[in-house]
């Protein structure tokens, strides 16, 4: 009786091992996909954010889900975050997209290989209730609410790796994110 | 330890025996073939990355000859109309080459200034197009920029073409980038394919700034905000005056929380007030010249509703007029989760200037405010010459399409994407059950905006 436990066992494994490793290799193929399928929805290119807001906040309720693809980001980057931590870094995302050196639409801008790590490893993918502080965050950044006072990068001091970011100007820190230019 | 040696005799013991043999080998064979389907599925996986990647960056090869090309057409086209349609050209790809650069899996900062190039090249263009539209003709600095901007997406078509080769010879692997998306088999990258885009980037390290009529020209950075009146304020007073505004009867206690070193530099504050103590909830900031508020945060937890729309904007008027924003208009409201966001523009002597745009946020519970932003306004507000209009109202209604019954009309001031404001006659009319609003420059006589105005039982939206 025992050595069928151990055949088991043994399957069990490989069936864990199997699941785990497909879940992983499938990630990078579909966040190019999304990116792809977000960016043909995103179609104000070419209109700048500041420049819609001046007559209504348009893009908070438009045909595209762009208010939970940001939030699916902002919970995947800032979590853990006070409010306005979540705010600030829905409001990193716009500038970005408002900034020459940087893809032009919201999409382009979360889906830019290697931007976030959310995107990275996919926990931008974790579902969330719109009621959420994530979702109320998204909506404050697109409508142009911006603790950071226009910064296009954020990094946390505790585990930021890499020097250059260390020597961008700084603009201000909000609970455990530093905010640069 | 005694209890593992007897264990793994144990197991000796078994293997010896023949029945467990060919299960062991059934095994280590399973293990094989599963090993086998995993490295496929793999394979297949990585090349359809590689291939996703590989279009991209072809796709910019492409774009960006096409600009090259249409630059030089450009710069000889001596009619109004080949001009536009070569720089409209040049826009549309510019921009294409940029949205597939950013796609590919290289570090953002390792391509940021061709990244930067390619936004710039296509704004410019776009720029001139609507120059030409409107009659001007192409000045002698603009003619050197576009020649400068024409040596530069050369350079960057060879520097591609170069990149172009080492792929087709294998030497260009995204490979290595794509593994860092997958934890588990994390590889450490050896940056391989960034070092061969090095070259590429060099060549944008030196590339002059660009001044011109557009979204992303070099010299809207360094504009001042105009609306910042006043002298330089101390914490202490910055705090006071962060109090005076959310309420002194409301807050029960406040303490600061930064700065914030932006286009309008401010002092931060964390306040807990009365109806909801937790310090996290609110959050102010004020600006460091003149004390004026600049953003204020409530994350309220809103139950129930019984607050309407029209009680809020009134709410949110009596709001500013008792913070010293008089004459402001409201212009757009949304309503989501509760919370009514409502547009202010400024007006004067009946014009609406909506440059000068203030947004406050009701809570549909009570009306209480939670939030307010005033980026806009702060950036833009000054005493303005408002001209005469050189056309009247009359003159401006012909201009317009004449299926469009209009119901309202007034001047407005209207900002450009280049930060310029424009004075325009606003007609607000519907086509065919469509509510539009069309903006024609009062001294131009030229139709500068159309809006699409659409009604959503959560609030007006404009497209």
């Amino acid at each position: 009786m025992k050595k069928y436990k151990i055949i088991a066992v043994f399957i069990i494994a490989l069936a864990v091992c199997f699941a785990i490793h497909n879940l992983t290799a499938e990630n990078w193929n579909v966040v190019t996909m999304k990116e792809n399928i977000y960016q043909r929805y995103d179609s104000n290119n070419g209109i700048l954010q500041t420049f819609k807001e001046a007559f209504a906040a348009k893009n908070a309720t438009g045909k595209s889900d762009m208010v939970g693809l940001m939030a699916r980001a902002i919970n995947g980057e800032a979590r853990g975050e006070t409010y306005v931590g979540q705010v600030a870094v829905g409001a990193v995302i716009l500038n970005r997209t408002e900034n020459s050196k940087f893809p032009k639409t919201i999409p382009g801008v979360i889906y830019q290989p290697g931007a976030f790590t959310a995107v990275s490893d996919g926990q931008i993918n974790l579902p969330i209730s719109s009621k959420t502080s994530a979702y109320k965050a998204a909506r404050d950044a697109l409508n142009g609410w911006d603790p950071t006072g226009g910064c296009i990068y954020y990094f946390n001091p505790s585990t930021a790796t890499s020097k250059w970011i260390w020597g961008r100007p700084q603009a201000t820190r909000i609970g455990k994110h530093i905010f640069a230019k | 330890m005694n209890k593992f040696r007897e264990k793994l005799l144990d197991f000796k013991k078994r293997l010896s025996d023949r029945h467990m043999y060919s299960i062991v080998i059934t095994v280590i064979g399973l293990i094989a073939v599963w090993g086998m389907y995993q490295l496929k599925s793999e394979m297949e996986f990585h090349q359809k990355t590689e291939n996703q990647y590989n279009r991209a960056f072809f796709e910019t090869v492409e774009y960006v000859q096409n600009v090259e090309t249409l630059m030089a057409k450009s710069m000889i086209a001596n009619t109004r109309e080949q001009g536009i349609i070569n720089l409209s050209e040049v826009w549309r790809q510019a921009n294409l080459a940029q949205a597939n650069l950013g796609q590919l899996p290289i570090s953002q900062l390792a391509l940021e200034n061709t990244a930067k190039f390619l936004t710039q090249i296509s704004d410019f263009s776009y720029s001139l197009v609507k120059q030409n539209l409107n009659g001007g003709k192409i000045t002698q600095k603009q003619m050197d920029d576009m020649k400068t901007l024409y040596d530069y997406s050369e350079k960057m078509s060879n520097n591609l073409n170069q990149l172009q080769a080492e792929l087709g010879q294998g030497r260009i692997k995204w490979g290595e980038l794509v593994k860092k998306g997958t934890p588990i088999f994390n590889s450490s990258s050896k940056n391989f394919t960034t070092k061969q885009f090095e070259n590429l980037e060099k060549d944008f390290k030196e590339f002059p700034s660009l001044i011109y009529d557009g979204p992303f020209s070099d010299g809207l950075r360094n504009q001042q905000p105009m609306g910042l009146t006043g002298d330089n304020i101390k914490q202490s007073q910055a705090k006071e005056a962060a109090v005076k505004f959310i309420g002194i009867d409301k807050v029960k206690d406040i303490k600061p929380m930064g700065t914030t070193e932006g286009t309008i530099k401010t002092f931060n504050f964390q306040a807990g007030l009365k109806s909801s103590p937790a310090m996290d909830s609110v959050v102010i900031g004020i600006s460091k010249k003149g004390g004026h508020p600049l953003l204020y945060i409530f994350n309220k937890k809103i139950e129930r509703e019984s607050v309407n729309v029209e009680q809020a904007k009134a709410a949110a008027k009596k709001f500013l007029e008792s913070r010293g924003f008089n004459n402001m208009e409201e212009t757009y409201y949304l309503k989501e989760d509760g919370v009514a966001t409502i547009n202010f523009a400024y007006s004067e002597k009946g014009v609406t200037i909506y440059p000068d745009l203030i947004k406050v946020k009701v809570a549909l519970d009570d009306g209480e405010i939670v939030g307010f932003e005033s980026k806009a306004y702060l950036t833009s507000h000054r005493e303005r010459k408002i001209g005469n209009p050189k056309i009247t109202q009359e003159q401006a209604k012909k201009i317009i399409n004449p299926k469009l019954k209009v119901f309202s009309s007034g001047l407005a001031i209207i900002p450009t994407p280049g930060r310029a404001e424009k004075l325009t006659y606003e007609f607000k009319g519907k086509v065919e059950g469509r509510d539009f609003i069309v903006y024609v420059n009062a001294d131009t006589g030229k139709e500068e905006q159309i809006l699409l105005i659409i009604n959503t039982p959560n609030g007006i939206l404009t497209m």
